[in-house]
């Protein structure tokens, strides 16, 4: 039984998974590095989600539609950059604004467009995966190769890029003049000021930087993960991603890492509810997993855990 | 105490002070009610009958004062109730400055506890049964609370993300229970109906010279009103509201003072929670008289309760006026959707809307101070001639 | 031709005019200090030519030329650099980070660490300003951080250099230091503004004075033309009284007594390493020190705010060693905290609920946990009038007060409550002088009425005019301790660097080396 739960596509499947929640906690990490929080990350993948297949189904080009996505995403994030830098409003309010506003926008367009509530048309076809390799014959060799192709060859080109952006985000971080100033203006956003480095401009770029990428997450679930929108059908990932950037230490790599511990659980609680007949236990216990594993997350660890100590402060000159 | 010139610059910031407190929230629906025009006039849709239907949705027809108004009203009135409800339980999170968004987990749980409980107290009077149902909503709603308020004290993991945690759990839980234990027989994803007896009565009974129809609206609504003017007493007058607003302002000061930032944390959240559990406990009593699976629902009450917190600034008293209006938004949508063919979601966005404006309150001041700078220019004209 | 020249500066406030018609005037190769009290309107000034404020009137020029300074950049591109008096360091990153940010060597958006790094190095070589620039600045000592901002200035091009305050956190060993780097750099050819409000600095490093109150130029003298008195009555606008006029303590029985108290500061150091103290009824004991040495975890331990190791407090022979505030409070222990709007007074709370933060919980004032709001009002007439804070109403919010009125407002609150301990952590920060007088006098009349007074302050100045005893503190210890007469400033100092471990050899040691200390 344990090799049937233990199989490579449960690891894939992980990776898979925390594909969307690492793009929103890498968008979240530079968000509030800058000294933005940017708890509109639900709402913001959701719309991604919704005009990926809105624009694609329109178009019948999916790549439009990740490109859509990517736009609805930096469209709400510069509502949420405009509120918090700008209007110096508290960035907690705006994102729960937002993210209200994505479910209620993403619900009334559907329905004007496709005419019923719930979910829209399905698009015709999903990314496919990159790399599209023949199996091998049997023997060992088979078996090794199976493990290899399903782990490390088996995905869309979003999970590749989520861990593209992962390796560059953290090496920009620490090596350009972007990340060295990204880095002081959520520590210190006056000192950065003094030192001719534009606060309010920065801030912008990272919020939009989130945006992008939240919006590419929702490309993910949706054109390469799903095939159709539904309603709220993020279901709280959003704010999983931004605990993810807690465990991850507010850094990029620490961020995928901790996105991966979340999809793993997410890859348990689906295979376990194929498994439902052997374990007996009622299939909500499983869907709750995720949720339970990031408390547990956060108790264990917060206490330990401090942020840029500028995060969710509006910079205000005197 | 010499009137200097300082006190009588006080005394003027004081003054433009309460002029925005009562401006700010007014504009914000105003302007989120044009925004919300306008996306309907973008959708082909046509926004003058829009909001007429939704008008005559939540207060009947303006022409004839009749019965359909008592309906319309009722609706309205019913709607408002949990709002009130979750409204009060968000408000009072954030006078502690904490952020209860996950509040829809706790009203989930209180009327799942109502639900258990309506159904395993069916034998006792209602003036017995209810005042436990209540109590026991109540305690259901702390005790989802409890976890991230402990967390919260304990090691500041922040309860935006742990709220809302509970949230997604709390919904599962609720889905297992009334897919399982609490499973009607005949129907799938509800549980079996109540009896009689501990349903909250409708205000048709107890006033019926004066409503000569049945409404929709129950005595939940009685009970939120009263609920808010004890929040509100609470809040100015016992030591516990003195604890909870200034944790909420100035943490490092009120423990200075000898309060217990951690206790004040524990005891606000679970209050709050409490006050969501009665928000759920009312729908299942007065409105549902069951509980259904809530898993395909988007958005529920808890979320409106921030638009509602926000709208009234926190304040219990103006918290029921922020939920009529939310009330009577959701009682008209149904009516702009029929009559209009506008998808009643175009709610939730006003609803959204009406939150940026209210927190972008910056927005508002800078319309203000222009108007006024405006007037002023207007009267120095005048002056001249 | 001056380098740096400011003509008929406006910059108003809402409700004040902060700067009004300024001029000024600056040479190459000068030190010119800007004299003044704590709100005349210097540090405005120089925000204004350092492009952090927009100046509503007037003209800034360069060498001569008329100039705009929107930003900090416009300014640093003019060659203008400026220590602020609070630091501009982001403290998780580097010297090396600290200093290029802003100015990064780097090649497609890469930074040139290695540049940078040997660029750090030369300047701070050349300017004998020396310096890890691996460390991290949150582990540098308040002194080193400044080296820090002055070679940021120096890596900027810094031709001028406003230093704002910069004396206000250091010893007076390490201010010795700083002025001979001063020195150093108009040697060099650099021109430096000076702003204090400390008269003996003036005196001793100032080339010319420029002295401002209320947001005028009222003055202008050199060193040798005037004396710390001429220059005090410019500044303030009347004869000041520099010692505080006391009559003999009569110190009585123990009040307060701390016993080999240690305490682990934030990062689970020891900041406390073993005090002991003890403070009478009737007499007034003073602690000195530079921040940071264990003093804020002294008065947060003897509070209830933070949990001592080991070590025990004790009042009236009562144990408060693990006491929660609220009873410590209850034991009569007064608080006026270092910082009042931290920890002070809640903002948005009117005065009569301030005023009952801390007793708010019990008779008079609430029972059965329900507030008695007509007590509350009538005891906070009584305080408001009795401590004379300027307000229409006790139903103003404490925000809308001046700071003079809020720490009066907090006074009213501890001394009103008739503890037996009061605790005055930096009672006069950002005061003007009538409201230290206030405070002052105050704090004697405590005294004097049999109270006993620890006293904890950054100004040497208000420990030595105010305490009976004073205790210097180094580095989570009682360095020494000096009886009222016996002391003065020059041998506080001494110990405040650690006493026989001079501040010059402290630059290159590792800051948290205690060993030598003791080694007198």
């Amino acid at each position: 039984m344990w090799s049937d739960f233990f199989t490579p596509d449960l690891f894939a499947s992980a990776i898979r998974m925390a594909t969307p929640l690492a793009l929103a906690a890498i968008g979240g990490t530079i968000c509030e590095r800058s000294g933005v929080v940017n708890i509109a990350l639900e709402g913001i993948m959701l719309v991604g989600a919704f005009f990926g297949v809105v624009v694609t189904l329109a178009t019948g080009n999916v790549w439009v539609g990740v490109l859509a996505a990517i736009l609805a995403g930096i469209l709400l994030s510069a509502i949420h950059a405009f509120a918090s830098v700008t209007l110096r409003m508290d960035q907690v309010v705006s994102g729960t604004a937002l993210n209200i506003l994505a479910l209620g926008l993403t619900g009334f367009v559907m329905e004007v467009i496709y005419g019923h509530p719930g979910a829209t048309n399905g698009i015709a076809h999903k990314i496919g995966p990159v790399f599209n390799f023949p199996a091998p014959g049997g023997g060992v060799l088979a078996t090794i190769w199976l493990w290899i192709d399903q782990v490390f060859l088996s995905y869309t080109p979003i999970v590749y890029i989520a861990i593209i952006v992962a390796i560059v985000a953290q090496w920009a971080m620490y090596k350009t003049r972007w990340g060295l100033r990204l880095r002081a203006l959520g520590e210190h956003p006056r000192a950065a000021d003094t030192v001719g480095v534009r606060v309010q401009a920065s801030r912008y770029v990272a919020v939009l930087i989130s945006g992008a990428l939240g919006g590419l997450a929702g490309a993910n679930l949706t054109l390469e993960q799903v095939g159709v929108f539904s309603d709220n059908m993020t279901s709280g990932r959003g704010f999983i991603a931004l605990a993810a950037n807690i465990f991850g230490r507010w850094t990029p790599m620490g961020s995928y890492l901790a996105s991966l511990l979340f999809g793993f659980a997410e890859a348990i609680e689906i295979r376990m509810q194929s498994f439902q007949d052997v374990i007996k236990i009622p299939v909500q216990f499983f869907l709750m997993l995720p949720y339970v594993l990031v408390v547990i997350v956060l108790a264990g660890f917060m206490g330990r855990a401090v942020g840029p100590a500028a995060v969710g402060k509006p910079y205000e000159k005197e | 105490m010499s009137e200097t010139h300082e006190a009588s610059v006080i005394r003027e910031r004081m003054w433009m002070k309460a002029l925005r407190t009562a401006g700010v929230p007014l504009l914000s629906v105003v302007l989120a009610m044009a925004i919300g025009s306008i996306i309907i006039a973008a959708s082909g849709k046509d926004p003058v009958a829009a909001f007429g239907a939704l008008l005559t949705g939540a207060f009947g027809t303006p022409e004839k004062w009749a019965i359909g108004n008592f309906k319309a009203i009722g609706d309205t009135i019913s709607r408002a109730t949990p709002l009130i409800f979750a409204g009060l339980a968000v408000a009072f999170g954030f006078r502690a400055n904490l952020f209860n968004i996950g509040a829809n987990g706790q009203l989930l749980l209180g009327s799942i506890a109502a639900a258990g409980l309506g159904l395993a107290l069916a034998g006792l009077p209602s003036l017995i049964a209810v005042p436990l149902i209540l109590i026991g909503a109540a305690l259901a709603g702390a005790s989802w609370a409890f976890i991230p308020a402990i967390l919260k004290a304990k090691v500041g993991a922040h309860e935006v993300i742990t709220t809302m945690m509970f949230s997604w759990i709390g919904l599962y839980l609720t889905s297992w229970i009334i897919a399982g234990p609490l499973a009607d027989k005949t129907v799938s994803s509800q549980t079996p109906m109540l009896p009689e007896q501990v349903w909250l009565p409708t205000l048709d009974k107890f006033l019926p010279a004066l409503l000569r129809v049945p409404v929709r609206a129950h005595l939940g609504f009685v009970i939120a009103v009263a609920l808010a003017f004890l929040v509100w007493w609470i809040l100015k007058r016992t030591t516990l509201g003195y604890s909870v607003r200034a944790v909420g302002y100035n943490p490092l000061a009120a423990q200075n003072g000898g309060i217990s930032i951690g206790i004040t944390t524990v005891y606000a959240l679970c209050i709050s929670g409490a006050l969501a559990g009665l928000a759920g406990a009312s729908e299942v009593l007065g409105v549902q008289h069951r509980m259904f699976d809530e898993v395909s629902a988007g958005s529920g009450f808890g979320f409106t309760g921030i638009a509602v917190a926000l709208l009234a600034k926190n304040h219990p008293i103006a918290v029921i006026f922020a939920a009529i209006l939310f009330g009577a938004l959701s009682a008209g949508s149904s009516m702009m959707q029929l009559v209009a063919n506008v998808p009643d979601k175009i709610v939730t966005i006003i609803q959204a809307l009406i939150i940026f404006f209210v927190g972008a309150e910056t927005i508002i001041n800078w319309l203000i101070k222009r108007r006024q700078k405006l007037a002023l220019e207007q009267k120095g004209a005048t002056d001249v001639e | 031709m001056p380098v740096l020249e400011l003509r008929e500066i406006t910059k108003v406030f809402p409700g004040v005019r902060a700067n009004d018609r300024v001029s000024f005037a600056l040479e190459r190769g000068e030190i010119v200090a800007l004299l003044g009290e704590n709100g005349a309107g210097k540090s405005t000034l120089m925000n204004v030519v350092y492009g952090l404020l927009g100046p509503d009137g007037g003209e800034v020029l360069v060498d001569g030329k008329p100039v705009r300074i929107r930003t900090p950049r416009d300014a640093i591109d003019l060659g203008i650099g400026m220590v602020h008096q609070h630091f501009m360091l982001v403290e998780p990153l580097t010297v090396t980070e600290n200093i290029i940010l802003g100015h990064e060597p780097s090649r497609f958006g890469v930074i040139d660490f290695a540049t940078a790094r040997a660029k750090v190095s030369e300047l701070s070589a050349r300017y004998g300003l020396k310096v890890d620039p691996d460390a991290r600045v949150a582990d540098l000592s308040v002194g080193m951080q400044q080296r820090v901002e002055i070679l940021k200035a120096l890596y900027q091009g810094a031709r001028i250099l406003i230093l704002d305050e910069p004396t206000a956190v250091l010893t007076p060993q390490e201010v010795r230091e700083l002025f001979a780097v001063v020195r150093t750099l108009v040697a060099e050819g650099l021109s430096v503004v000076l702003i204090t409000h400390k008269l003996d600095e003036v005196m001793g490093v100032a080339d010319r004075v420029v002295v401002m109150r209320d947001g005028r130029v009222v003055g202008e003298t050199t060193p040798g033309q005037t004396d710390q008195v001429g220059l005090a009555r410019m500044m303030v606008g009347r004869d000041v009284v520099f010692r505080v006029e006391k009559a003999p303590a009569k110190p009585a029985e123990a009040v307060l007594e701390v016993r080999d108290l240690v305490v682990l500061d934030e990062r689970k150091l020891d900041a406390l390493k073993g005090v002991s103290l003890t403070v009478r009824a009737g007499e007034v004991v003073g602690i000195a020190g530079v921040d940071g040495n264990g003093q804020r975890e002294l008065v947060e331990a003897i509070v209830g705010l933070r949990r001592p190791k080991s070590g025990s407090i004790s009042l009236r022979d009562k144990d408060i060693t693990h006491a929660s505030p609220h009873a410590t409070i209850e034991a009569g222990v007064s608080h006026v905290p270092e910082d009042r709007h931290r920890r002070g007074l809640v903002l948005e709370f009117d005065l009569a609920e301030n005023l009952v933060l801390g007793d708010q919980a019990g008779p008079p004032y609430a029972s059965g946990g329900v507030m008695h709001t007509k007590v509350i009002d009538e005891t906070a007439r009584t305080r408001v009038a009795d401590y004379d804070v300027r307000t229409p109403s006790i139903r103003v919010l404490a925000g809308a007060l001046s700071g003079g009125n809020q720490q009066k407002l907090v006074l009213a609150r501890e001394l009103g409550r008739n503890p037996d301990l009061l605790i005055a952590a930096q009672p006069t920060r950002g005061l003007d002088v009538g409201a230290i007088e206030f405070v002052h006098k105050r704090i004697l009349a405590e005294r004097d009425s049999g109270k006993a007074v620890l006293l904890v302050s950054m100004e040497l100045e208000e420990i030595m005019s105010l305490s009976d005893r004073i205790l210097v503190m180094y580095e989570g210890k009682v360095a020494v301790e000096f009886s009222a007469g016996e002391a003065d400033a020059e041998r506080i100092g001494f110990f405040m660097t650690g006493g026989a471990k001079h501040s010059g050899s402290a630059a290159t040691a590792p800051k948290s080396s205690v060993a030598e200390a003791g080694a007198l």
